[in-house]
């Protein structure tokens, strides 16, 4: 391939639609998961779960089950407090406050007991079915607000007031603001708690060597879990080996630890590798979204400008805090919306509850105030006679504008993802006349979200003598195809065709450090990293290659493929490692954003609160049965800010599975809890949307600045937040009715038009 | 768990086994709801008897007893039947929505009525057709109304050692017959209904004759109301008379609560729904 | 799982014996016997479409049958599809071209019940087909471009798509908000 050739291969790479590599072996089914890994000699562990929602364990009989033929260990949290094999029995991301056995008491239905080993999977069932467990029940609480109330139950001792979280953010004066406003909004909005539910479930296997402890789990977290591991069994960083295969989706319920502390412990307690995969309720029963209840209040001006906002959000951390302490705050942060509002006072916290822990999701934290601000807004358009899109362009932040806390925008473009959302739906012509019995209506909503301050991720790329190129990293495939398009990344900034490029899976031993792959940060994130790899790549390139010609560095240029010296011949890479006697050589790069001195005061949150600001939008036209509430969704539009897209489909896939897996929570997900118990963890009393629950026409764009060198956002969860309020908002436009609880349930929907009232 | 899994070649031999171990064993035909209710704990039977081997219980006849559909008949070769479409075609409705097109193709129509699952689609629709099971035991064969077999939630009549083993539904071919089905899901569309109105009319020279509507998803067994359905008798079956049967029936029925719908919505719905599985017997 | 009895399995155009306990899901013979991996249970109860098999053509769910049930009838996976040279089948292909992949823990299943949808009726409408692949689930939302692969095969009416990516405002008109 000549040098121009290689150019022109080059400025290919970027908005291309490759596939992934591994497209073929996705399509045909033989792409392993983490759920398909086996190690040698492996055991099976089943769990024995609480039925009660906070209980003391008062004893635990294990003889029959230890009895059962294959069981080779039958493993309780006194267990692991006896033993000298696991030091530090409770892990955690913010506060180490879960255990993988329960010590001492429960505190959800469904918190993990006691643990079987036994050399075949359903042998473990047996002898599980045989554990005897004695309780003595203790009250309970399912609520966050009747847990922070005095007298509630004390679910953890150290936070004797269930606090799990406390922030509060102060700007101008929002009592002065109020009172001189002309209009005041109220109102308040829950959302309740959903599931994740990625397919490939919970699994994890892990064995100890002499060279400590390997696990091979399916998480989006590597580099927490091998934090976790080495903190509770006192090993080096070193000592913990973390490896992860393609998930089978994630979408943030794999971005935490869970099953991982069991899964090591009950390997050193028992000298055999030891598996463990959930059942399906399992995974209900393992991570969920934040329920929550925002209350928002808003004055409004003469002339329909924001001048002031009161929120308060109240999130249920669930039995155990996760990252609930710090994604409160997050919550927090995002819960004005993208507006321009000079007087704000925000306050979220979160309390423990004797409920599953809450965790990441699809657009953690962010949905529940999304679905409070872009409801509450129409209903402000509503009652000041003003078309919702233009109240939103009234009052949406533009660049120079100044966003809760201080922080002066940058990069913001709500006003071109409105309009491009808008214009998708026709927005401006009133809906066709809907069929007898029925009624339409159109909706929107604009959201935004930071970025998760502090990461950091590290890259490697490595050239080979035979020219192809492997890149390590930590950042897990998790169905966005992120190994394609780091691999397109690469081809792009080194100069090399697509096909040459190959990505690790991540294994903690080889590739380096990366803070989790979440939050929409990996494809920018590791972007950065790669770019940087590559360029001290080229910087070594260039040193061997000035040798190799007898020039000086500062005369060598880089090309496509190669480097070259003035108008003399490109060395090809090849070249230049075969000129070093060189098989292979490498760069690093990190990427590092910085930490969040404004979250030092969780009481008074001030400055600079991201380093830069996701956005998406949605829009929807709706078609509701009058005479049972249901709603039909009849088209959709989203859009979000890419900067720059690397690959064009699988943008847009993320916008539109982002939608879709935003339609389920805004009309048919809700983990029901009846007497402290899910009373749904199963695929049928818990229904994702199908295929025919989706409009025919769902669309989307990501938008792209006209600067090629433009920062890339990630879009992997955009649009998701904005679709529960458009549905609401679109609903409202057709029936005139407001519904302030999700999910949008046709029974909540016909109740609201009767005015019937329940909730 | 040891469980055996029996294939005997003649009714006798199958009767026999489930007659001698009446808790342990238990009939698997399509198996979709037997192996279903394993995994979830629900049943845990030893001996699983399977019809798989048994001649003459698959196949739809018509003939002058009326539609005999034997019941290892799958759900989609009843949906996909010219026969049954014709002379029942709220029958071939329901088994065209059942579920998902897997438990279709696996799911029989004797196993369906077996299951006695509340939210499932035949029952009702069998119950307006007033279809009868041809059920054999070790001592005896007998005829069960649909109706009278299906006696609470996942409950029938069927005594130990009887196996189901043809569905039959009369049918009236000289006379001015009309049926439908509606069937409501009011969540994601892969949801249980909420609501399944059958309903079977005859009419002479445009009056009610005979009018039969039965409700399922809404209580244990299927709602059928024949003092007030017989209210229509002599009507044309207009506006107002469709109105007052499907108040009557809302009002007379007991629904059950849950994710599909609380009391007040499932009353509800059961009127909505009667008031179009009326109308759907008089559209043109 | 308890010791079982040989039994001979038609998978894939191909015998194989097998031991087999009385109670042993069908997806965990091809998956763990076999080593079919692309046959997943995931809801456990015939919901979800990831282990989704034919059987004699017909679609069925893998963790509602016994292995035993299935003896003497042909069972036909994803992998089955791949021919000898290791050409994959139209389907598949059309779903590699379109994209129709994202985790793709539920794809095969998705592409056994196309096949088994245009096998049966080779003039399948894109809402024929839309409407049987109801009851196969993706919790990633590939379903757009499932309908893109799709409609690949049997034609149909394309959705109106804005621009995919762009500039702001490159594609569309100016906007316009209604009156109050």
């Amino acid at each position: 391939m000549t040098a121009a050739e290689m150019v022109t291969v080059a400025q290919r790479s970027i908005g291309v639609d490759y596939p992934t590599p591994d497209a073929r072996e996705r399509v045909v089914g033989t792409l392993r998961y983490t759920v398909d890994h086996s190690v040698e000699g492996m055991a099976y562990g089943r769990l024995v779960r609480s039925p009660y929602p906070h209980a003391l364990i008062d004893s635990i009989d294990t003889r029959a089950a230890a009895a059962m033929d294959g069981v080779m260990a039958v493993i309780a949290g006194a267990d692991l407090v006896e033993s000298d094999l696991v030091p530090h029995p409770y892990f955690g991301l913010a506060r180490r406050d879960q255990p993988p056995l329960a010590i001492g008491k429960v505190r959800y239905a469904g918190d993990p007991v006691v643990l079987v080993v036994a050399d075949t999977d359903s042998r473990a069932r047996a002898a599980a079915a045989m554990v005897g467990v004695d309780y003595t029940e203790l009250p309970y609480t399912v609520d966050p607000e009747e847990a922070a109330a005095p007298g509630a139950p004390v679910i953890h001792e150290e936070w004797p007031e269930n606090q799990c979280g406390d922030w509060a953010l102060h700007q101008g004066d929002v009592d002065a603001a109020m009172a001189g406003a002309t209009h005041i909004f109220e109102g308040e909005y829950v959302s309740p708690p959903a599931n994740a539910l990625p397919f490939e479930p919970f699994v994890a296997v892990a064995s100890w060597g002499e060279s400590g402890l390997e696990i091979w789990t399916a998480t989006q977290w590597p580099s927490a879990v091998q934090r976790e591991l080495a903190h509770m069994f006192e090993l080096g960083i070193d000592e913990v080996r973390v490896r992860v295969l393609p998930l089978g989706g994630g979408f943030g319920a794999k971005g935490q630890v869970k099953i991982e502390p069991l899964v090591a412990a009950a390997s050193r307690l028992t000298g055999v590798p030891v598996r463990v995969e959930f059942d399906r309720d399992e995974v209900f029963l393992t991570t969920c979204k934040h329920p929550a209840r925002v209350r928002i209040k808003t004055g409004v001006d003469a002339d329909g400008n924001f001048i002031a906002r009161d929120i308060d959000l109240v999130y249920n951390a669930g039995a155990y805090a996760g990252l609930s302490p710090s994604g409160v705050a997050q919550g927090m942060l995002r819960s004005p919306g993208p507006y321009r509002i000079p007087n704000v006072r925000l306050r979220s916290r979160g309390y423990y509850t004797n409920t599953v822990p809450s965790g990441s999701f699809r657009g953690a934290m962010t949905n529940q105030p999304a679905f409070a601000y872009e409801s509450h807004t129409d209903e402000i358009a509503g009652e000041l006679g003003i078309d919702p899109l233009a109240l939103r362009l009234q009052n949406a932040l533009r660049d120079g504008d100044v966003y809760a806390g201080g922080q002066l925008m940058h990069d913001v473009h709500f006003v071109d993802l409105l309009e491009e959302v808008a214009v998708a739906i026709d927005w401006a012509e009133p809906s066709p006349p809907a069929a007898p019995g029925k009624a339409r209506g159109k909706g929107l909503g604009v959201i935004l979200k930071t970025a998760a301050p502090g990461t950091r991720t590290e890259a490697r790329v490595e050239l080979n003598s035979d020219g192809t190129i492997h890149v390590h990293t930590s950042a897990v495939d998790m169905g966005q195809g992120l190994q394609g398009t780091l691999a397109q990344m690469v081809a792009h900034h080194i100069g090399a065709p697509y096909e040459m490029v190959t990505v690790s899976d991540p294994d903690t031993a080889v590739t380096g450090f990366d803070s989790m792959t979440a939050g929409s940060r990996t494809t920018f994130a590791s972007g950065v990293a790669i770019h940087s790899a590559i360029e001290t790549l080229r910087r070594k390139l260039a040193g061997l290659a000035a040798h190799q010609l007898g020039v000086g560095y500062e005369d060598i240029r880089h090309v496509a493929g190669g480097a070259v010296s003035g108008t003399g011949p490109v060395l090809s890479f090849a070249d230049i490692l075969a000129g070093a006697g060189l098989d292979s050589l490498s760069g690093e790069g990190t990427y590092q954003s910085p930490r969040s001195p404004a979250l030092d005061h969780p009481g008074e949150v001030r400055g600079e609160v991201s380093v830069h600001w996701h956005q998406g939008a949605v829009a929807v036209e709706v078609e509701v049965d009058r005479e049972t509430g249901r709603i039909e969704i009849v088209r959709c539009h989203g859009a979000a800010w890419a900067g720059r897209v690397i690959n064009p489909t699988r943008a847009r896939q993320q916008s539109e599975g982002s939608i879709i897996f935003g339609i389920g929570p805004a009309l048919y997900e809700e983990m029901l809890v009846i007497d402290g118990q899910v009373a749904n963890p199963n695929m049928s009393d818990y229904m994702i949307p199908s295929i025919v629950d989706i409009p025919m026409e769902l669309t989307s764009t990501s938008l792209e600045s006209d600067d090629e060198e433009a920062e890339i956002h990630g879009v992997g969860e955009m649009t998701i937040p904005a679709v529960a309020p458009a549905i609401a908002n679109a609903v409202a436009a057709a029936v005139g009715v407001r519904v302030r609880r999700l999910p949008l349930t046709a029974e909540r929907v016909l109740r609201a038009i009767e005015g019937h009232d329940r909730d | 768990m040891t469980l055996s899994f029996l294939e005997p070649t003649t009714l006798e031999e199958a009767c026999s086994v489930l007659a001698g171990d009446e808790w342990g064993a238990k009939v698997i035909s399509g198996g979709t709801a037997v192996v279903l209710m394993m995994r979830q704990g629900l049943i845990a039977p030893t001996t699983l008897v399977s019809l798989n081997n048994l001649e003459g219980l698959r196949g739809i006849e018509l003939s002058s007893d009326g539609l005999r559909m034997g019941a290892r008949t799958t759900l989609t070769g009843i949906a996909s039947s010219a026969q049954v479409r014709s002379v029942a075609p709220s029958l071939a409705e329901a088994c065209a929505t059942v579920g998902n097109v897997r438990v279709r193709n696996l799911g029989t129509i004797g196993g369906n009525v077996a299951e006695a699952d509340y939210a499932s689609d035949p029952p009702a629709v069998l119950v307006s057709l007033d279809a009868v099971c041809t059920v054999v035991g070790p001592a005896r064969t007998r005829l069960v109304p649909v109706a009278d077999l299906i006696t609470g939630f996942y409950t029938t009549s069927l005594e130990p050692g009887e196996i189901i083993t043809a569905v039959t539904i009369p049918l009236f071919p000289d006379a001015d017959v009309r049926y439908a089905y509606h069937r409501y899901v009011s969540g994601s569309s892969e949801d249980r209904p909420c609501v399944g109105v059958a309903t079977a009319a005859e009419f002479d020279q445009g009056r009610v004759k005979d009018l039969r509507v039965v409700v399922g998803a809404v209580a244990p067994v299927p709602q059928r109301f024949d003092n007030i359905a017989r209210e229509a008798i002599g009507t044309s079956l207009d506006a107002a008379t469709r109105d007052h049967i499907a108040s009557a029936y809302a009002a007379a029925i007991d629904p059950i609560e849950d994710a599909r719908g609380s009391v007040w919505y499932r009353r509800r719905m059961v009127e909505v729904f009667v008031r179009k599985g009326l109308e759907g017997l008089v559209a043109p | 799982m308890t010791e079982g009895r040989e039994v001979v399995l038609d998978v894939n155009g191909r015998r194989h014996t097998v031991l087999v306990a009385d109670d042993e899901p069908l997806v965990l013979t091809l998956r763990d016997r076999l080593g079919l991996r692309s046959v997943r249970p995931t809801c456990g109860i015939g919901i979800c479409g990831t282990c989704t098999i034919q059987v004699d053509g017909a679609v069925a769910s893998s963790c509602l049958l016994l292995t035993r049930q299935v003896t003497g009838r042909s069972i036909r996976t994803s992998e089955g599809m791949v021919d000898s040279a290791g050409a994959l089948s139209p389907i598949q292909q059309a779903f590699v071209d379109r994209g129709a992949y994202q985790c793709a823990y539920c794809i095969p299943g998705m592409v056994v019940t196309v096949d088994a949808c245009l096998a049966e009726n080779p003039d399948a409408t894109l809402e024929e087909v839309r409407e049987y692949l109801a009851g196969n689930l993706c919790r990633c939302g590939t379903y757009v471009n499932i309908l893109d692969a799709v409609r690949s095969l049997v034609g149909g009416p394309p959705t109106r798509r804005s621009n995919a990516t762009g500039q702001p405002g490159a594609n569309t008109p100016p906007i316009e908000t209604r009156d109050g």
